[in-house]
């Protein structure tokens, strides 16, 4: 009988495998930081010496409207954000070296966006055509990746490993990147601008965000037949807070 | 005397390196990547005004990296999707007039920020007389001029770009026109059951609960939304979510967000449709039995108050499972026990 109890109790404290630590309502939001409940006007500095902007603070006054024939409301109305939006590219000249046919090459640059508490954030990247000689006779395509199943396009990336696949695209890695970035393989063509394509978002945030950091990583490969030449485009990146 | 020309030769082609050597040292420059890091504040404004009014923003460009051109404009936007994210037109439309009131500078001209300068822009908005009541959206964008003939070998430039938003609402009298609707107010359950045309919401006892509030905008003027939800169970339980008041734009929908909000860890769920796409709220803690979540949204004073309601059942499906399989278990070895005496 002792044995019989003994072995129930055993199988019993398998339970124990299936548990999980359990915590109360979490009370700590991921998403937003509420330093003002509700700042109006007054946030964010607006006067300089020669100049100062007429404010009104609070919600839209009747009276206060019709008098002065507007109400402006400054930054975020559910947050006071001390540090200002800002971003920046590590390095602006991606120099791909000399192009040696079906030797891909690639370099990096890495975007970050501060955006203290404000949180919601997106970047954009467009090209503004493909790249191509200085003289616009010759161009290298924007990439399809592998091709077949593994086609990609400006908003699916897909995996780019043949060195006989050419063409010109970019991977993303880090933070608040597109979720298609897989891995270091998948790669995508930027939109292209002369096509009247629309930019790509490359990173986007809904939550609060100090310093995000993505790497992008600009592939190029050419064929055997791509005539010599110095090719070149610009990639536009563009950074804007939500509404 | 073979030997001394050797050693000659030697010394010669030492001295020659060595010479070389210094050169290098002395004539080359250490050369960093080019940089560029810009801020701009305020990030958002939003105006109400009327016909045939004017106001002044003052806007702080600041450059933090290598020295740069850079050049200012402006271009009107919409809501590309219901999380927040926009989409700048390309061309400039609607009837809002804009300018800077700054002496030496102009919208679409070049000026030049040493490193760790700044420039205030005095951007003039000017609504025109019989202007056509309603809301218009720009970004003043403030660009890099990229400078693409440094490089002799293939390359991309990179060009950046940083914006600001400007939320304007035109109105003679002050009134807003506020046409919400809640389009969305629903859980995402691990199990979904019809009962008789009924959907029941299940969840295991430990989940988090992610919930999903979207609401439609179809009036002609941005809202913003202020309420809460709240979370009751069948044992008396209550619990209380804020609204974040974000700014829902006109004929446009919005996901809002609620805090404090749990976070759940996507690593081994990539397919929960939670770790796809981002939800207003996560609720974490023990669920056992039956909860009602309950929303009531208004849009300022004097709006009109907007509910809605949704429900789920949490049992511990994942205890009860080991149970069994640990009852089983201890079953057949009792048994087997037996049959052995």
């Amino acid at each position: 009988m002792k044995k019989a109890i003994f072995l129930l109790i055993f199988s019993l404290s398998f339970l124990f495998f299936f548990l999980k630590s359990v915590f109360a309502i979490n009370m700590e939001s991921p998403l937003f930081k509420i330093q003002y409940g509700e700042i109006g006007i007054a946030g964010g500095n607006k006067s300089s010496a020669n100049y100062s902007l007429s404010d009104t603070v609070g919600q839209t006054a009747a009276g206060q409207f019709n008098s002065t024939g507007y109400i402006v409301k400054a930054g975020f109305q559910y947050l006071h954000s001390i540090i200002p939006f800002r971003f920046s590219i590590s390095n602006i000249n991606i120099n791909f070296g000399i192009l040696i046919p079906n030797s891909p090459q690639t370099a990096t640059t890495t975007l970050t966006v501060s955006f203290g508490a404000a949180g919601q954030y997106q970047v954009t990247a467009i090209e503004e055509g493909r790249l191509r000689t200085l003289d616009e006779v010759n161009s290298i395509p924007d990439t399809q990746c592998d091709g077949g199943t593994n086609t990609c396009n400006e908003s699916l990336a897909r995996p780019w490993t043949s060195n006989t696949a050419y063409g010109f695209g970019y991977n993303m890695s880090g933070n608040d990147i597109p979720s298609d970035f897989i891995d270091s393989t998948y790669f995508r063509p930027f939109p292209n601008r002369q096509e009247n394509e629309s930019p790509a978002i490359v990173m986007s945030s809904a939550n609060v965000g100090r310093n995000r950091q993505a790497v992008v990583t600009f592939k190029v490969n050419v064929s055997p037949i791509q005539p010599a030449g110095k090719y070149q485009t610009i990639i536009n990146f563009v950074a804007t807070p939500s509404f | 005397m073979q030997n001394n020309n050797l050693k000659f030769k030697i010394r010669k082609i030492f001295i020659l390196f060595f010479l070389l050597t210094l050169l290098f040292f002395y004539t080359t420059k250490k050369i960093l990547a080019q940089q560029i890091s810009l801020s701009l504040s305020p990030p958002l404004i939003e105006t109400v005004i009327k016909p045939g009014k004017s106001i002044l923003i003052a806007y702080t460009i600041v450059n933090y990296a290598d020295p740069v051109i850079l050049s200012a404009k402006v271009l009107p936007f919409e809501p590309k999707n219901n999380l927040g994210q926009i989409k700048i037109k390309e061309e400039f439309d609607g009837p809002i007039r804009f300018s800077l009131d700054n002496s030496h500078l102009k919208l679409n001209q070049s000026f030049f920020l040493k490193t760790n300068e700044k420039e205030q822009l005095l951007l003039r908005l000017r609504v025109p007389e019989g202007a056509k009541e309603g809301d218009y959206y720009y970004t003043l964008i403030v660009e890099s001029q990229p400078v693409t003939t440094q490089l002799e070998k293939s390359a991309s430039f990179a060009k950046a770009s940083i914006g600001a938003n400007i939320l304007i609402t035109v109105t003679e009298s002050g009134k807003i026109e506020i046409k919400p609707k809640i389009v969305l107010f629903e859980v995402l359950p691990r199990f979904r059951f019809s009962f008789f045309g009924k959907k029941i919401n299940f969840f295991d006892s430990t989940d988090s609960i992610p919930l999903i509030l979207t609401i439609e905008n179809q009036g002609k003027n941005l809202i913003k939304p202020e309420g809460e939800i709240i979370l009751k169970g069948n044992f008396g339980e209550k619990a209380k979510f804020n609204l974040i008041p974000q700014n829902i734009l006109s004929q446009s929908q919005r996901l809002i967000q609620a805090t404090p909000s749990a976070e759940i860890d996507c690593s081994n769920l990539s397919k929960f449709r939670a770790c796809q796409s981002p939800v207003s709220l996560i609720i974490s803690g023990f669920f056992f039995g039956f909860y009602r979540l309950s929303t009531s949204v208004i849009f300022g004073e004097n709006s009109p108050q907007i509910s809605a309601s949704t429900s789920f059942f949490a049992f511990p499906i994942k205890i009860f499972t080991g149970l069994m399989v640990a009852l089983t278990i201890g079953f057949f070895l009792i048994k087997r026990f037996y049959n052995k005496d």
